[in-house]
């Protein structure tokens, strides 16, 4: 069958469409057309959520900073976990202006992209986690001090704490390459898409496969 | 008011009732969640009513909202994430005179919905809209890709096509 002829069945399918198809207006009038956007609704109020949990947490460390500013250790780690909070905070708030964008009078790869941006939000956080890595001895200190009172600095050996430093600094470069790499562009590598998988789920995977292919489709 | 502003919106669906009808046909697979469907994107479509932009034809506004409210049901339905309770049973839809159908009609019509139904959501949407005879430029403004773009990937989809049809 040629394409003009399978064209002109379409066309002969849509005439009878004309004909046959009927609206039932008092169905329509039926419906709740106030309902809202159940989905949106939800995940905006989670990210709100988000939001405020970090600002709480900002605010506190920034106190904690300024109350412990003659011990170098704790405002250098209050700093670190402070700095980790400000970039967790922008992500939430970047995700709720991301969900209030979302109208979907607007084309369509414009909005899929935004969507799948907010259902792709876990790898944000599984990312900002991974970095923390090299610098998690940080939060440690900084929790023990803040909720127990507990200094665990000054018990610490200066040889352990400069051999876990170096250590640490030698994670910077291979832990930056691997926080590159886990994007959306990468998952035809095995090794990313297994470790984006088994640390955010299937539905933040699923989401970033359909990140990939609108890409593709878009250039 | 309020009554009026139904009237127009019912009738304006009237006037383009083919399109949610053949987007919903597409995007659910599963007929007993059509209903839904089709409620979700006359909902989509009453809520900004007030907010259309007269820049677009109605149609290509209209064909926004129900791809994308589509797209978004296509992909919770695969993931199992689809409440079918929260609607009235009824169809929006009926279709009148159905002996007068022309059944050979309606095979060639399902091999090409099947053909459109292993298609990705995006050239779903690209080769709905082709087959609708929308112009390039309309086409580019719904999907919100370059008209090159729309005119590289129709040639694509219409070399799909017709190995698909060659022997049919």
């Amino acid at each position: 069958m040629k394409l003009t002829e399978l064209k002109g069945l379409v066309r002969k399918h849509d005439n009878q469409l004309d004909h046959m198809l009927q609206l039932n207006s008092e169905t329509i009038k039926k419906i709740q057309l106030q309902k809202p956007q159940r989905n949106i609704n939800t995940t905006l109020r989670k990210r709100v959520f988000e939001v405020i949990c970090f600002t709480t947490f900002a605010l506190c460390t920034g106190m904690y900073i300024a109350a412990n500013l003659e011990q170098t250790h704790l405002v250098v780690s209050g700093i670190i976990v402070h700095l980790f909070t400000l970039v967790a905070l922008i992500g939430s708030i970047g995700q709720v202006v991301l969900l209030k964008q979302i109208d979907y009078s607007k084309p369509i790869v414009e909005i899929r992209k935004k969507i799948e941006l907010v259902n792709a939000h876990d790898l944000f956080f599984f990312k900002l986690m991974f970095l923390s890595a090299p610098i998690w001895w940080a939060y440690a200190l900084v929790a023990l001090d803040f909720i127990l009172g507990f200094d665990l600095f000054i018990y610490l050996d200066a040889e352990f704490i400069n051999r876990y430093i170096i250590i640490n600094l030698l994670l910077i470069l291979p832990v930056a390459w691997a926080f590159n790499k886990l994007s959306y562009k990468n998952l035809h590598v095995q090794w990313v898409r297994n470790t984006i998988g088994f640390f955010t789920g299937s539905n933040t995977k699923k989401a970033l496969v359909f990140l990939n292919e609108i890409e593709e489709f878009e250039n | 008011m309020k009554l009026e502003k139904k009237q127009k919106f019912i009738s304006t669906l009237d006037a383009h009732k083919k399109i949610i009808y053949k987007i919903v046909n597409s995007y659910c697979p599963n007929k007993e969640n059509r209903k839904d469907l089709e409620q979700e994107i006359i909902i989509q479509l009453w809520n900004t009513f007030d907010r259309y932009d007269p820049q677009y034809k109605y149609s290509t506004w209209m064909y926004r909202i129900a791809l994308n409210v589509a797209i978004s049901y296509y992909r919770k339905e695969k993931k199992g994430l689809v409440k079918t309770d929260f609607y009235n049973e009824e169809s929006v839809y009926t279709i009148a005179d159905e002996q007068e159908y022309d059944t050979s009609l309606d095979i060639n019509i399902s091999l090409l919905q099947d053909f459109i139904d292993k298609l990705n959501v995006l050239n779903k949407a690209m080769l709905l809209l082709y087959l609708e005879e929308k112009s390039y430029e309309e086409i580019a403004a719904i999907l919100g890709i370059t008209k090159t773009n729309v005119a590289t990937k129709i040639s694509r989809l219409k070399q799909q096509l017709k190995k698909e049809f060659k022997n049919r």
